[in-house]
């Protein structure tokens, strides 16, 4: 149903803030077309920066990040960021009414995804009505119906309780095997980092640089049990214990 | 995917229309018998110092029955000068929403502007009303455009100031994500910023909602003596020259209750604004 994600090029991209603190990098990494990709490293070490700057939403200081074709890219942030004066519909199509799109086309999108994250039944509804999970539903569903190429999550999940992250985890997984976008998160979670992804890029503390790149064997779709798993645990180990290596290397 | 786990899908219920109006009469009831109580006993302790130490000195302290009888003698020309009274007022009262907000909307295009032009707009609200009032007369003439510029600013600068403050409180994700999908800046205003300022805005109308009518009253005080058929504040100046005390204690319970319902009216429609998402009108 998507059009397939984009693979993206990082070059030598640093972040230095103007009062000259250097954030971030040099960055080298290449994001494949599709994949799924969780970034973990310690606060503060620029990996929301990082992420801000694959969106374009501000600009690296050095280096370059090329992206292999135009499309549409979604961010999901850590609060839901509704308009709590807009319904469900509403809300679930603000992106693509702001991409302005036509009602003809947003309206059976809009509609697909709401049904795509649970939220069928519910477009009347307002935000404040809804649970802190089906928020981040919300959020999901207006940056699914967009039809990404690449979707940036901005530790989505966060702010939700334990049981829901996990059910939450798992449909975002789903999503994501169904829309073939890039999708690259940012997590203090490693669980949730392998969990999701194919890759888990450890950073060092700032300025951030990747400290490590770990691959997670796991084929798709990947069953709630996994996690119970030996091997599960033994690859969470490793990134645990990447985050904690000291960084002369 | 497709079926919500139950345990986290849960959506406040939404009681039908009927139910809710019904059950809104009975809550105004008991939230208005507290209130209804208090005038009550306000009017019981009046009645009681006339009766006691202000006996026989009606044109100090009228009684409320005195006061009643005023109402009824002059009903003609106390509800004509409220009437006209009302209509200034709302007129500055409009005046200063368009104004407001729309001077508000275009600081908050930059930040240089804001800092240009807020000072003066501070400044307005800090020049005691009274003493440019005479300033206004003298410009605009003895007439009700005078007391229409008067109410106008003295209710200009809450409105300016809270639209100002919502303006700029909008959440950085938000605004975030109008800039990544390409939102103009008449785009973000209109569909963002605006809606979003809109519960500091009501705030700001109701503090302005009462000082409106005192600006018209302020106003016509100064235009007073040259009217005959003025609106209320005239007809108190009127009053006390004829030490008709009785009579200015229902002019000024008019114009205080022309204020009330003023803040009345925009409260009810930032209620219904506001209904489906703020806090400050959820659950009411």
């Amino acid at each position: 149903m998507n059009p397939r994600g984009v693979s993206i090029a990082l070059r030598g991209v640093a972040k230095r803030f103007d009062n000259g603190l250097q954030a971030l990098g040099p960055i080298d990494f290449t994001l494949r077309a599709g994949e799924f990709v969780s970034i973990v490293g310690p606060s503060g070490c620029g990996k929301s920066t990082l992420l801000r700057i694959v969106a374009g939403l501000i600009g690296a200081s050095a280096g370059e990040c090329r992206r292999a074709a135009e499309v549409e890219t979604a961010f999901v942030f850590q609060e839901a960021a509704l308009l709590p004066w807009r319904n469900v519909e509403r809300n679930a199509r603000l992106l693509m009414e702001l991409e302005g799109y036509k009602p003809e086309v947003y309206q059976p999108r809009v509609a697909e995804a709401l049904r795509l994250v649970g939220l069928a039944g519910f477009e009347k509804a307002y935000p404040h009505q809804l649970s802190g999970g089906m928020r981040m539903r919300l959020s999901l569903a207006r940056a699914i119906a967009l039809r990404p190429g690449l979707l940036l999550l901005d530790e989505p999940l966060a702010a939700v309780d334990e049981l829901t992250r996990d059910v939450l985890q798992e449909e975002l997984s789903a999503l994501w095997q169904q829309s073939g976008f890039t999708g690259v998160l940012v997590t203090h979670n490693v669980h949730e980092a392998v969990y999701l992804s194919d890759r888990v890029i450890v950073m060092s503390p700032r300025p951030g640089r990747i400290l490590d790149v770990i691959d997670v064997p796991f084929a798709f779709p990947r069953a709630p049990e996994l996690r119970a798993s030996a091997e599960f645990a033994r690859l969470t180990g490793e990134v645990t214990a990447a985050l904690r290596r000291p960084q002369y290397a | 995917m497709s079926d919500p786990n139950p345990s986290i899908a849960i959506a406040a219920p939404v009681l039908p229309v009927a139910e809710a109006r019904a059950s809104r009469l009975t809550e105004l009831a008991r939230a208005a018998w507290p209130v209804i109580l208090v005038a009550l006993i306000a009017i019981a302790l009046w009645y009681a110092l006339t009766a006691t130490v202000y006996k026989g000195k009606g044109f100090l302290v009228p009684s409320p029955q005195e006061v009643a009888a005023a109402v009824g003698e002059n009903a003609v020309s106390l509800l004509l000068a409220t009437s006209v009274t009302l209509k200034e007022a709302t007129l500055g009262y409009l005046l200063a929403i368009a104004g407001g907000i729309s001077l508000a909307a275009i600081l908050s295009q930059s930040k240089l502007l804001e800092r240009s032009i807020y000072p003066y707009a501070v400044l307005l609200q800090t020049v005691p009303v009274v003493a440019i009032a005479p300033l206004i007369v003298l410009w605009f003439g003895y007439n009700d455009l005078s007391v229409v510029i008067i109410s106008l600013i003295m209710s200009l600068f809450p409105i300016v100031n809270n639209t100002l403050l919502g303006l700029r409180s909008t959440s950085r994700n938000l605004t975030e994500l109008f800039t990544l999908h390409k939102a103009g800046r008449f785009t973000a205003f209109r569909k963002l910023r605006l809606p979003a300022a809109l519960p500091h805005i009501i705030a700001g109308l109701r503090i302005s909602a009462g000082l409106s009518v005192i600006g018209a009253i302020v106003g016509e005080f100064i235009i007073g003596s040259g009217n005959a058929q003025g609106g209320l504040g005239v007809q108190i100046v009127f009053a006390q020259g004829r030490m008709y005390t009785a009579l200015l204690f229902a002019e000024v319970i008019a114009a205080t209750l022309l204020g009330f319902f003023f803040f009345l009216v925009v409260s009810s429609i930032g209620r219904m604004l506001l209904k489906n998402w703020h806090e400050s009108a959820l659950g009411q």
